[in-house]
């Protein structure tokens, strides 16, 4: 088996693509061919900064967490997948069934196993190993980039789930990158309209509108956020009942605030500072819950589902694919926060035509032949002689 | 009526017993003569400041919220009250069925009728009218004093709701003053085993442990909030799953986040700051949600429930009563944050006719207090801004041909 190339991080600025052994999958293990993997902002973050909050790079880490690929080698006792299979990885595996894993938000678990967050390695590399009931089959109607993209999906359904976003509801959603987008198309399949988005940059409000927004509304460094609430209810003709901040920006959490229909909801994605001056008399006075999202849990089977019966195309949001012994350019490219989702295709490539190899092995067998027609005519002249002297001597006994 | 309503009038600052004429009654209203009033931190901002939060007194207000009477006068229409119940008032009655009112939530109702907040005239008088519908007979053995302070626990009850407060759950509690102490008895009535309060004053926390809190801390303006959610975490040997931020102080909301365990509630109910610093990263990451209460829906008859068995006795809480005439004294207790609960009574002062106080409570067994003084009172704050000049109330109260409510 070739080495497995993978995109190690090793402190703020450093990332480089190194050759790693190819694990071996332990009891309910899979041993998996990663085929795609999507870049996050948080892989970036971890690039630049070696750090988010109090996860720090101490030791070399691979990053990536956005992914899927095919099923290699079965672990001891997995039985619900088979070599050949294409699955989608979740991520965040609990390692100990704690108050938190008990009750269904094994998310908050606080020593939970997850993908490229310190010390855990991530899934950027060739061969990846992974516990089996965390890796979920694709359908054949399911491509392997759609499998990646289950994981920011994961994290627009939690949002949407936490926030109880439903039919006929009118929601407001901050920030149209990757994760906005995502809520923005969950959603809008549980029913939730008119669906507001708000975001800085137009190619991405006209992205938003593409994939279903009722209405983009630009908001600008300076936008009061008294003025952002009001915007949005003449956009929406009322208030939103759940307002989704994706962005972590103060101005956009304010906003929210403002915003939100008295007794709504206000859902917190975006990690911005760690604190935030807010208006909380409104939070009080209009009974406003204020609800944060970590990550995710329960999601896998449902984006799976939506996936395959085409209740969200995720695939438009793909904009750049690197092969990857290109990873490097890839991390550059979402670093200047141009694309959407750049996408790094992880499997090997198949062996090219080199003349000079060629050469080498057409000359090797040559050789090899030779040496065995050598060898050949090396025993037939010995037999001969043999014969030629028993004729000869054979009075002689 | 062959007796004066007198009322308590606040106008450019000031608080004055003025002659008004005894309200008439609409259909749906009943007419009560006022028993006993509690005077609340937000009277006293609006005696003070002119305002509270972002409600502004514009014009002369007759204060009062917290309140129980007797009933005088039913109107046509009306069956469920008669002359001579003992009842406590709602002080908030939608004017109209909104979306707020019909999902219930009527606490949102921007439209509300708000006795005893700008421009609504309150209770602190001796004759009061209000919606027979938002009026809620007491038992025989609730008396007009706890009455009186049926509404903070419903403050209290709410937020508790709001909180989802459960049995066998570990609850917080910033603040030891009325809401808190009223908070801190509705977790004991649920079933919370494990309470923690804290609080600047050390009366008010020896309070709290007569009263049941499991354990105390005390804080002070310089209290780190991560120090002290350390302390909460090490009292209780666990993180507690929710906390009931009665205080409104930057301190406290940040130690509510910072203490509560992943996936915990911090309900906000106390008023007062318009903005604050949260620590909005520690509360998304860890799922802790935040959760606005205001006031209360439906909780009245729960409420009288819980003081009629028992479960809750309030009477604890009642620390000072003055007559309507000096209400005046009554207001700068309050604001000194002497004491717990004071009392306005509302009666005409003739000795033969003013209802017996509650008799006091056997006083448990509580630790000495702290031979420390409370922290010194704010000074008082510049007057308010209001140049109007007193004038008699001329108003007309609305009376809408059918009332709904």
């Amino acid at each position: 088996m070739s080495e497995n190339l993978s995109l190690v991080v090793h402190g703020p600025g450093d990332i480089k693509l190194e050759k790693r052994p190819i694990p071996e999958p332990c009891p309910g293990e899979v041993l998996l061919k990663i085929h795609s993997v999507g870049i996050c902002g948080s892989d970036v973050h971890y690039w630049q900064h070696g750090r988010i909050g109090d996860f720090i790079v101490k030791k070399p880490m691979v990053l990536g967490h956005e992914a899927a690929g095919t099923v290699h080698k079965l672990g001891e006792g997995v039985e619900h997948l088979k070599v050949g299979d294409r699955v989608s990885i979740e991520p965040g595996v609990p390692r100990e069934n704690c108050e938190f894993s008990k009750i269904g938000r094994y998310n908050l678990s606080p020593t939970i196993f997850f993908c490229a967050t310190p010390p855990d390695d991530g899934t950027l590399c060739r061969y990846y190993v992974h516990n089996a009931s965390y890796c979920f089959k694709l359908p054949e109607c399911v491509s392997y980039e759609e499998g990646a993209m289950i994981e920011p999906l994961s994290v627009g359904i939690h949002a949407c789930r936490r926030g109880g976003v439903h039919m006929g509801q009118k929601v407001l959603i901050f920030g149209a990158g990757t994760i906005g987008l995502m809520n923005l198309l969950v959603a809008k399949s549980m029913g939730a309209s008119p669906i507001v988005v708000v975001d800085m940059v137009q190619e991405r409000l006209d992205m938003a509108k593409c994939m279903g927004a009722s209405c983009v509304c630009k908001m600008e460094k300076n936008t009061c956020p008294r003025e952002m609430a009001s915007k949005v209810k003449t956009a929406l003709c009322g208030m939103p009942d759940v307002t989704i901040e994706c962005t972590g920006a103060e101005q956009c959490v304010q906003s929210g605030i403002y915003a939100t229909k008295s007794g709504g909801v206000l859902v917190l994605i975006g990690l911005g500072n760690t604190n935030t001056t807010a208006p909380l008399i409104a939070v009080t006075t209009r009974e406003l819950d204020v609800r944060g999202i970590f990550r995710y849990c329960n999601t896998w089977p449902t984006a799976i589902n939506m996936l395959a019966s085409q209740m969200v195309d995720v695939k438009p949001m793909i904009t750049h694919r690197f092969p990857l012994d290109q990873a490097i350019e890839a991390f550059e490219l979402v670093k200047k926060g141009t694309a959407l989702k750049v996408i790094v295709q992880c499997e090997e490539p198949e062996k090219k035509e080199d003349p000079q190899a060629n050469a080498l092995e057409q000359c090797q067998q040559q050789c090899q032949q030779l040496l065995q027609q050598c060898q050949q005519q090396c025993q037939q002249m010995q037999k001969d002689q043999k014969e030629h002297c028993g004729r000869i001597g054979g009075g002689r006994s | 009526m062959s007796q004066d309503n007198q009322a308590l009038v606040l106008a450019c600052g000031e608080l004055k017993l003025e002659k008004r004429p005894v309200p008439e009654l609409c259909p749906g209203d009943v007419l009560l003569k006022m028993g006993f009033v509690g005077i609340c931190n937000a009277d006293v901002h609006f005696w003070s400041e002119g305002k509270f939060a972002d409600m502004v007194v514009k014009k002369p207000l007759v204060l009062g919220h917290e309140a129980a009477g007797t009933v005088v006068k039913v109107s046509c229409g009306v069956n469920h009250l008669k002359a001579g119940d003992k009842v406590t008032i709602e002080p908030i009655v939608p004017r109209e069925n909104d979306e707020y009112v019909r999902i219930g939530r009527y606490n949102l109702s921007p439209t509300c009728f708000q006795a005893g907040f700008p421009p609504d005239d309150g209770a602190m008088c001796r004759f009061y009218v209000h919606k027979a519908n938002y009026c809620y007979k007491l038992p025989e053995c609730v008396c007009l004093e706890e009455g009186a302070l049926v509404e903070p626990l419903c403050v209290a009850l709410h937020a508790c709701q709001r909180g989802r407060v459960k049995v066998g759950q570990k609850v917080f509690i910033c603040g030891a003053g009325p809401i808190g102490l009223l908070t801190l008895l509705v977790c004991k009535a649920i079933g919370v085993t494990l309470i923690v309060v804290c609080d600047m004053c050390q009366e008010r926390l020896d309070k709290a442990k007569c009263l049941g809190a499991t354990i105390i801390l005390k804080v002070d303006k310089c209290t780190c909030p991560m120090e002290l959610a350390q302390k909460v975490k090490n009292s209780l040997c666990a993180m507690p799953d929710i906390c009931l931020e009665c205080t409104s102080s930057d301190t406290c909301i940040q130690a509510g986040v910072y203490a509560v365990k992943p996936g915990g509630i911090v309900v906000l109910v106390g008023m007062g700051l318009a903005t604050a610093n949260v620590p909005v990263t520690n509360a998304t990451v860890r799922e802790v949600d935040i959760r606005g209460s205001y006031r209360y829906t439906n909780t009245w008859h729960t409420a009288i429930a819980l003081m009629a068995s028992k479960k809750v006795d309030v009477k604890p809480l009642i620390t000072h009563r003055f007559g309507l005439d000096q209400a005046q004294d009554g207001f700068e207790c309050v604001k000194k944050g002497a004491g717990i609960k004071v009392l306005l009574n509302c009666e005409a002062q003739c000795p033969s006719m003013c209802p017996p106080p509650c008799p006091p409570p056997c006083p448990p067994p509580c630790p000495p207090p702290c031979p420390q003084p409370c922290p010194p009172p704010c000074p008082p704050p510049c007057p308010p801004q209001c140049g109007q000049q007193q004038s008699q109330c001329g108003q007309q109260r609305q009376c809408p041909q059918h009332s709904f409510f």
